[in-house]
């Protein structure tokens, strides 16, 4: 979503990304980023939140006015009313990508923990 | 309003392989290279402003995203595009995704592409107008970048016909 915010803006078009991994920034260079800590698939709220809702995407308009200089990143004031495992945000199905890729995954959280341990 | 103190964990909700995964995504250091920029030319209360998705979104009347190819080549995307008109509800939409539970959305499809909110902001004269059209294209396109070429270009033009200044967009 970040290489079509670049794209957008070289349009001239003046942009935000309302984006539940902000991180992502460092790898791409999004214009104007608005960090919301939602479940992905909901960055704007809880169904049926009409008012949530509204706070969460005036707050991400605040950003798109008053955001400065290009690669600014916005921290939104916003919790989630569950924790993560509550959130049931996955896919009913694990997704192709994650099969083809499970071994690298499992070697990934691996070398976090041994990270750790040799901290 | 800046940060009001909350610094955001945008990998909260992923579960700790996952998490340790896409960590080798990210880059621990700033990004470096130049960024596009188009400043906002005026008032929010006067700009047209577009939303686009990627939460794989079509109309009922749309041929679906295909998810049957990306069953078969885990690493292939859809990279076409759909237009979603103003006054679109979760009634007219189909959406297909399968990296996310896309549940909710069939449910309101304003927790991901605000159409019903935008138009309260503009009766409210928050916006200038909500542009005739708004976009979905699908999210997941693993180190490709055709896309861009294939939708989001053409989604620019259109936009530029529609006089849109401003977008958001909302990742799934």
């Amino acid at each position: 979503m970040g290489l079509a915010a670049r794209v957008l803006e070289e349009a001239g078009l003046s942009t935000v990304v309302l984006t539940p991994t902000y991180e992502f920034h460092r790898a791409v260079g999004i214009p104007r980023s608005a960090a919301i800590e939602h479940p992905y698939g909901r960055p704007i709220g809880v169904v049926g939140d009409r008012e949530g809702q509204r706070k969460v995407l005036l707050k991400t308009l605040e950003v798109l006015e008053k955001a400065q200089k290009p690669g600014d990143v916005w921290h939104l004031p916003f919790t989630w009313p569950e924790e993560p495992k509550g959130t049931d945000w996955q896919p009913p199905e694990m997704s192709p990508l994650i099969k083809f890729y499970l071994e690298d995954i499992k070697k990934a959280r691996q070398a976090e923990a041994e990270k750790r341990v040799k901290k | 309003m800046r940060q009001q103190g909350k610094k955001v964990d945008g990998l909260r909700f992923l579960p700790p392989s996952l998490k340790a995964w896409v960590r080798t995504f990210i880059p621990d250091e700033e990004f470096k290279g130049p960024i596009p920029w188009t400043p906002l030319r005026k008032p929010l209360n006067q700009t047209i402003i577009s939303l686009v998705t990627s939460a794989g979104i079509s109309l009922k009347t749309d041929i679906p995203f295909d998810m049957e190819r990306e069953k078969r080549e885990p690493v292939w995307g859809d990279r076409s595009y759909r237009t979603i008109l103003r006054g679109t509800t979760e009634k007219d939409i189909d959406v297909n995704h399968l990296h996310i539970n896309t549940h909710y959305i069939r449910q309101d499809i304003n927790v991901i592409l605000p159409l019903g909110r935008f138009e309260e902001f503009e009766r409210e004269k928050i916006i200038g107008r909500l542009a005739p059209t708004s976009y979905s294209f699908y999210g997941f396109q693993w180190k490709n970048s055709d896309f861009l070429e294939q939708s989001i270009k053409p989604i620019s033009e259109r936009m530029k016909r529609e006089g849109v200044e401003a977008v958001l967009l909302t990742p799934a």
